[in-house]
């Protein structure tokens, strides 16, 4: 794409003048709303930040959620969940079951309120 | 005339059992669930069933998932069957841009020669080809077990199918049986202009023995238990349409309840009586709909032997077991394939051991997360359906030695036929009402 900045402008057009020169200033001084976020979660809602840096428990309960052999995991909490594949002679393994019961784990699979 | 005869005539009874805990909701929560959980629960039951037949059928042959399938591997896939159809309505017609002459919706039927099935589990979903599955049998929900093999242009082949068959069925004691009746009547639209309350009441009398001389009121006295299929009431349309009720109208719109309840109560009084909703009574639309609620039938209520039941509706007498419908699965299952006639259908759901595949695809269905409660574990003795267009019969052998009598019960208020099946020996007969007089 071998346009020059003046073909630019005939493209896109420009709704103020002074859009440009704010621009500018902004990059110096960023507001709230457009300074980049890495690991601020003030901006965005909180369902739909990845926090990459879970701890593990979280992450086993995922691959459990992920794990199409017990079922679907929307619309369906995680003890139910496992509980349903218990009474369906699944198997499912006995720590998510204490991980669910016992600590402080989000009871809801990982689409809640996502999907 | 005699007032008093020799002996009174006492009605025979029978142990009675209620097997609708099944179809009961009110202990289920809504918490937003699709319906992919119902369909996984059935997967799952079918698919293990399936799993155990498949050694009888074609034990040789490896078992694999949709994803797993190699081009030209001969294999068994198990799966739920989508039906795609070029003609089943969908909710985006009505954005379509073209607008065709032809009416958006279709009253009968929806087949269309180019429909094609495909065969769908948890990790994919396949075209079937080959002509040993015809899309105009089967509909979407079924689940089976299909050997094959992939082709090259990625669908599967198939070469046999395996159904799950009639359920087992518990085998009734022998005991030396006396004639006892259970009388099934269905479509009685009380409320329609065109219904007869004459036919009813005639209905009505007959069972309680105010008919006929000593020998048919023995006869009477033989039916043990009523099971009214559905559809008992209708309210005209033109109350319906949203707007509030003058009071006048809150009247008429209460008359067939009122008019059903002074009818059943002279039911109840004299034998056992199960009434089933149905698509036009005031019971939730989605299967399995619940009993009709007892505030409107404050008169029947008073009595125990007043029983409103689900839909569906499962219960023994005398450990023969009953199982029926008030004809909403099988109307899906005509809208969406095909039968020589209704008993086919009624047969197909058996062999499928499933009441309603069609749920909740094309019919209203409750999103249950744990169970799929139209499964057929047990072989009844009796499957019913209401609401038909005629009355039909017919006893159906399965291959473990089942026996079933699978009756249609048409639609009381147009033909004036209920139907009288005698549990000694499974036999069924027409009880015909006709109010004309002949010249």
């Amino acid at each position: 794409m071998a346009t020059t900045s003046k073909n630019m402008n005939v493209f896109y057009r420009q709704k103020k003048n002074s859009s440009a020169s704010t621009g500018k200033k902004s990059t110096k001084s960023p507001s709230p709303k457009h300074a980049a976020t890495f690991g601020s979660d003030i901006t965005q809602p909180p369902a739909l930040v990845s926090h990459d840096d879970f701890d593990e428990q979280e992450q086993v309960l995922r691959q459990f959620d992920m794990n199409m052999a017990y079922g679907p995991c929307v619309g369906i909490t995680r003890l139910d969940r496992w509980e349903r594949a218990q009474r369906m002679g699944l198997n499912p393994p006995k720590e998510i079951e204490s991980l669910l019961r016992g600590g402080k784990v989000k009871l809801e699979s990982l689409f809640d309120g996502r999907v | 005339m005699e007032v008093d005869s020799q002996e009174q005539l006492q009605r025979k009874q029978s142990t009675y059992l209620s097997l609708d805990e099944n179809f009961e909701i009110q202990k289920e929560v809504y918490r937003g669930q699709q319906y992919s959980q119902i369909y996984f629960a059935r997967l799952h039951m079918m698919r293990t069933l399936l799993y155990s037949l498949v050694p009888n059928w074609k034990s040789h042959l490896p078992v694999c998932t949709v994803l797993e399938l190699k081009e030209g591997k001969e294999c068994i896939i198990f799966g739920t069957l989508y039906k795609h159809m070029k003609l089943k309505p969908c909710i985006l017609d009505e954005y379509s841009k073209e607008r065709s002459v032809a009416p958006l919706i279709k009253p009968h039927n929806f087949m269309h020669q180019d429909d094609y099935l495909v065969l769908e589990d948890e990790s994919g979903r396949v075209k079937l080809g080959g002509t040993k599955l015809s899309p105009s049998v089967y509909v979407t929900g079924v689940v089976v077990a299909l050997h094959g093999k992939e082709t090259s242009a990625g669908a599967f082949f198939v070469e046999d199918v395996l159904e799950a068959g009639l359920p087992p069925q518990i085998k009734r004691p022998l005991k030396s049986r006396e004639d006892k009746y259970v009388v099934f009547v269905s479509g009685l639209s009380i409320g329609r202009s065109s219904s007869n309350p004459l036919q009813f009441q005639l209905l009505v009398d007959h069972i309680t023995g105010h008919l006929g001389d000593e020998e048919e009121q023995g006869l009477a006295a033989e039916i043990v238990h009523l099971v009214i299929v559905g559809n008992s009431v209708e309210i005209s349309r033109g109350l319906l349409n949203g707007q509030n009720l003058a009071s006048k109208d809150q009247s008429r719109l209460c008359e067939p309840f009122k008019e059903l309840d002074i009818l059943l109560t002279q039911i109840a009084a004299s034998l056992p009586l199960d009434i089933m909703p149905g698509s036009s009574d005031p019971a939730n639309f989605a299967l399995p709909q619940q009993p009709l609620n007892r505030c409107l039938f404050p008169g029947s209520t008073t009595y125990n032997t007043f029983r409103s039941c689900t839909n569906p509706h499962c219960f023994e007498l005398d450990s023969i077991r009953f199982l029926g419908t008030s004809g909403q699965n099988i109307d899906d299952l005509t809208k969406y394939s095909e039968a020589k006639d209704k008993l086919d259908f009624l047969e197909r759901t058996l062999r499928w051991r499933h009441l309603a595949p069609t749920a909740p695809n094309t019919l209203g269905c409750y999103p249950f997360t744990d169970r799929d409660p139209f499964l057929i574990d047990s072989c009844p003795d009796v499957y019913f359906v209401g609401n038909q267009e005629k009355y039909e019969t017919c006893l159906l052998k399965g291959l473990e030695g089942q026996l079933v009598r699978l009756i249609c019960i048409p639609r009381f208020c147009e033909t004036g036929v209920a139907v009288v099946l005698n549990m000694r020996n499974l036999e069924c007969h027409a009880l015909t009402f006709g109010t004309q007089i002949s010249s």
